[in-house]
């Protein structure tokens, strides 16, 4: 009795906030369908967040396990459970206020948004593989009723689609994987799986084959290439804050579990594995950053670029596969995850805010004129594109370097290399919209009506971005704490 | 101390983009400048120039993980460089003072920072905190360039910043390389400081090229020689002055191209001594090359501009070989015609933005007999024009003196060569002194001058509106009109320096002689001492 109140003491950040999102659902359903003020529905979805951002504060970190150790309860849940949550948080924020979500099943997304959040929650504390996919499931079948809800775009139907086929896919060769694994190893528990699984990837190839599938599965949900060919399309056609809902929650929480099963180490001795994933993490950086270059649409060129920072923090969690000490290098994974999620929503809210004015997708052109019109947003917007680029002394800069410090001192040299000169081509793209805001005569701006919440969360994150950077010190130690 | 020079310009630029008034902008902009510049005399007056310690040390941990700290430092080698960039940016504001008239707040909160970074980078001396002010820099230079400069400005600032990113991303690479050596000799922990780099004994084969200091030293030296910039690295330089506002030209060839060669001398020659010494042909050559080559290309430049952007290449290329040549002369004469280089460079391009603010043209064959229309400007741009074709009593003579002789101790063939560089630059830059100045009067001078009728400057005057009241109005009825008192403001410091540092060179040279003879002797087994106080301000 006392272990399963116990249990159920860890898990209530999730059970907060689906309860959470039962309200505005029910309050809808009780009015007789009839959709209540949004504001009101926003504000009870944010206190469930912050509630669950509490609650996984007290009792995220103290490295229990609740039901049959099927969730874990440590450093990295802490941490990536309240990256997602601030960054869904934000992003619900831009739903409330782009007309593109906004509307009249606006209780229907946050209750899909808050679900979408419990999956990630479920995601990243998971260490059994079977909860690994009942989470990722979660999350990704409420996420793409979201991508298809927007009633204004068609093009967001054809990205819901797309993104559910594929998305069904790569489940499907994820449960496929874990069925070879569970048939060759016994067990699916990924801390059981340790003790042997370095016996068995030299002699088992079912296993091996298993871990492959499961990798691949991993792979195409943070949109690694080959299996990125989604991301842009999806990315572009999705209403932008369920975009940005994506870019940084939903690929947060994918690299936590991700970086679960490579870093507790069931995989030593499974070199190919890692080469190839090494390659995987090279074609990707290129991929995305010479994709990006081409680009005209910005959400495209935001959705190439959060390839290319795939890439980047692969490079990352294979560093923190083969290494011994494999805390520092996945705490370089968090604390990169942490900046790419700030200044990848911050991007995305800026393009939601000026969407709302021109009316249509922009593309980088439409920006000119608005350091002019908006000098703050401008400023802001710059922070993110200079932060995303790897200027010092931003946040984005200390990501880099840190991850790229843990990949050196783990004897992968080239891969920092390649990661570096790919940081050079992405100053290119990162600069334009730079140089068409500021230098750029024209109109760009965005309309009078309801935006002060984004624009708080966007001179928040501009903050958090110069802030964290200088004090990039502390807070990598304490998440390294975190995870030892 | 330090701190204080760094983050008070950050201070400034802060308040200057949320000034309210906008008229009193640039007095306010100059104010602050000079409240800098008073600091850094205060600061020189406290430098102890006899010995080649460290000095006025500030020592915090930042990143303790990583054996990152906010470590600040100032020896001879970088002392001279922190002046010449606060007293070349009240000029700038001043020299700037009509020529910038869109986002003027923008614009001073922009080169604030930029002073910022740049001291920054001359006074850090942890390798990661180095790395960030040197970035930094590129950030507002950027937008300078691409919001206050010329027609093809765009194509110019990203060239600038992606030529320099580029090849500062490979020295990011190489500092995190080191900092993982560093364990040998701090008895295991990573650090960052460049003292603890200068004690790293890096494994060097004279002859393969696959050694850890070979490539180290390649990533740090062409992350520098994209900023020297050195042939054939230069190309983004030309653009960048010829696109650059005057203020944005002065502050890049005056400090930014400094940054480069001042970090050879910081970093490449002390940290990899073998492999500089083994490979300082290349430089050496390359900087030779780049003196023939940017005279050349400079003597056939018609645009008044470029001919100065190219002449930066020639004089950078001097600078190269001086300090790879890597004697007591070459080095001492190097980090002389850095600041030469600085002014006199600085003031032609101020000379060059004062005179196409009046006729908004930079092409030297609409000029000729400017002298009688202009006699003082005329004299200013002599004066300067024999700095830098180094006459003697004036300070680029300096300078190359002491190069030519440290590069004839090399070796004579050296010299030889350099030398060709000497005449090619007192060739170009008469020829163009001799056709804008001197000689028939073009079609820009013809019809305007002191009896103010109706020529073509006049139409050229309509276009810029928006002039002081008080120039604007002058200029209405003289195009052509000699220098403004703001002018010869701007001036006069500039050509006393130029005499100054002629006549009487060891009132300079002796700030930095100590520590450039200290890295002359010990290249090979550097470490910078740490003054009394340094050292115990470190112990805390």
């Amino acid at each position: 009795m006392n272990t399963m109140l116990a249990d159920i003491l860890l898990v209530s950040p999730m059970i907060a906030l689906f309860l959470f999102s039962l309200i505005p659902l029910s309050i809808k359903v009780l009015r007789g369908n009839v959709e209540q003020s949004p504001t009101a529905t926003i504000i009870i979805g944010l206190i469930g967040l912050f509630l669950t951002a509490g609650l996984l504060i007290v009792f995220g970190g103290s490295g229990k396990t609740a039901f049959n150790g099927q969730l874990v309860f440590d450093g990295l849940t802490q941490w990536m459970g309240l990256i997602a949550v601030m960054a869904a948080g934000g992003s619900m924020v831009l739903m409330y206020e782009n007309p593109a979500t906004r509307g009249r099943q606006f209780s229907e997304l946050i209750f899909l948004a808050m679900n979408s959040i419990v999956g990630m929650l479920i995601l990243v504390s998971a260490v059994d593989l079977i909860t690994v996919f009942i989470g990722l499931e979660l999350m990704s079948l409420a996420l793409y009723l979201m991508i298809a809800m927007s009633h204004e775009q068609k093009i967001s139907k054809e990205a819901a689609i797309k993104y559910f086929v594929l998305g069904s896919f790569a489940s499907a060769i994820f449960l496929y994987g874990v069925s070879f694994i569970f048939g060759s190893a016994g067990t699916i528990n990924i801390l059981d799986l340790m003790e042997n699984a370095s016996i068995l990837v030299k002699t088992n190839k079912v296993f091996m084959f298993g871990i492959a599938f499961v990798t691949l599965g991993f792979c195409f949900k943070v949109s690694i290439a080959p299996f990125h060919a989604w991301t842009p399309d999806v990315y572009q056609g999705a209403p932008t804050p369920v975009t940005s809902f994506m870019a940084t929650a939903v690929k947060t929480v994918s690299f936590a579990a991700f970086l679960r099963v490579l870093a507790t180490k069931p995989l030593i001795g499974s070199e190919n594995l890692f080469l190839v994933l090494q390659w995987f993490a090279v074609i990707t950086m290129t991929l995305g950053n010479v994709a990006a270059l081409v680009q005209t649409n910005l959400k495209r060129t935001l959705a190439y670029s959060s390839i290319s920072h795939s890439g980047y923090i692969l490079v990352g969690a294979i560093t923190a596969g083969i290494s011994q000490n494999s805390a520092f290098a996945a705490s370089s994974v968090v604390f990169y995850l942490l900046g790419y999620s700030l200044m990848t929503f911050g991007a995305f809210a800026i393009v939601s805010l000026i969407e709302k004015n021109e009316g249509h997708s922009i593309q980088t052109e439409d920006l000119a004129g608005f350091a002019k019109n908006q000098p703050l947003l401008a400023f802001c917007f710059a922070i993110f594109l200079l932060s995303l680029a790897g200027i010092p002394p931003l946040l984005g800069f200390f990501g880099k370097f840190y991850l790229f410090s843990a990949a050196v001192s783990e004897g992968l040299l080239w891969l920092a290399l390649w990661g570096v000169l790919n940081s050079a081509i992405g100053v290119y793209y990162y600069l334009r919209p730079i140089v068409v805001m500021y230098m750029h005569e024209g109109d760009c701006d965005v309309s009078d009506e309801r935006h002060f919440g984004t624009t708080t969360t966007i001179v928040i994150a501009a903050l958090l971005i110069i802030v964290l950077g200088l004090a990039s010190g502390p807070l990598f130690n304490s998440i390294e704490m975190a995870l030892m | 101390m330090l701190s204080a020079l760094i983050f008070l310009p950050i201070v400034f630029a802060i308040v200057m983009a949320v000034w309210p008034q906008k008229n009193t902008v640039r007095h306010l902009a100059l104010g602050f400048s000079l409240i800098q510049f008073a600091l850094s005399l205060v600061m020189l007056s406290r430098f102890d120039s006899s010995t080649a310690a460290l000095q006025m040390v500030e020592q915090t941990a930042w990143i303790q993980r990583f054996g990152i700290s906010y470590f600040l430092g100032i020896d001879g080698i970088s002392v001279m460089l922190v002046m010449l960039t606060t007293f070349l940016v009240p000029i700038i504001i001043l020299g700037s003072w009509n020529s910038i008239d869109k986002q003027v707040k923008g614009f001073h909160a922009a080169l604030f920072v930029l002073q910022a970074a740049m001291l920054g980078s001359f006074l850090s001396m942890d390798a990661i905190l180095f790395y960030v002010f040197w970035e930094l820099s590129l950030v507002p230079m950027y937008f300078i360039v691409g919001i206050w400069g010329g027609s093809r400005r765009i194509y110019a600032t990203l060239k600038f910043f992606i030529y320099t990113m580029t090849g500062s991303m490979l020295m990011l690479l190489a500092i995190i390389f080191m900092m993982r050596l560093t364990p040998e000799v701090t008895g295991g922990a990573i650090s960052a400081s460049l003292l603890d780099f200068y004690k790293l004994n890096i494994p060097f084969v004279a002859g393969e090229f696959l050694t850890p200091q070979t490539l180290l030293f390649f990533a740090f030296a062409i992350a520098f020689a994209i900023k020297v910039p050195m042939f054939p690295l230069h190309t983004w330089l030309p653009d960048a002055h010829v696109e650059a506002p005057t203020p944005g030209s002065v502050v890049l060839a005056g400090v930014m191209l400094k940054m480069g060669t001042y970090c050879f001398l910081r970093w490449v020659i002390p940290l990899f001594p073998e492999a500089a010494e083994h490979y300082a042909w290349i430089f050496i050559a390359l900087g030779v090359i780049g003196i023939i080559y940017g005279a050349l290309v400079a003597m056939v430049q018609p645009d008044v501009k470029k001919l100065v952007a190219y002449s930066s290449v020639s004089h950078m290329g001097y600078i190269l070989v001086g300090l790879f040549v890597m004697n007591q002369y070459g080095v001492n004469g190097a980090l002389y015609q850095m600041l030469n280089h600085g002014i006199s460079t600085g003031a032609l391009f101020l000379l060059i933005g004062m005179i196409y603010e009046r006729t908004h043209s930079r092409e030297i064959s609409k000029y000729g007999g400017l002298a009688s229309v202009m006699p003082y400007f005329t004299i200013a741009f002599v004066i300067v024009t024999m700095s830098s074709i180094a006459v003697p009593l004036t300070n680029g003579f300096v300078g190359e003196f002491l190069i030519l002789l440290g590069s004839y101790v090399y070796s004579p063939v050296v010299a030889v060569f350099s030398v060709t560089g000497v005449v090619l630059g007192a060739a170009y830059m008469l020829w163009m002194v001799k056709r804008v100045f001197f000689g028939p009067k073009g079609e820009l001078v013809r019809g305007s001058g002191n009896d103010s009728s109706d020529g073509h400057g006049h139409g050229a005057v309509i276009t810029h509106a928006n002039h002081d009241v008080h120039d604007a109005h002058a200029a209405d009825h003289h195009p052509l009109l000699d220098l403004s008192t703001r002018e010869v403001v701007v001036l006069v410091p500039l050509i006393i320096m130029i005499f100054w540092m002629g006549i009487f060179p060891n009132h300079f040279m002796d700030f930095s002689k100590a520590s450039v003879d200290y890295l002359v002797k010990n290249k090979m087994d550097y470490s910078i001492p740490l003054s009394a106080n340094a050292a115990q301000a470190q112990e805390k």
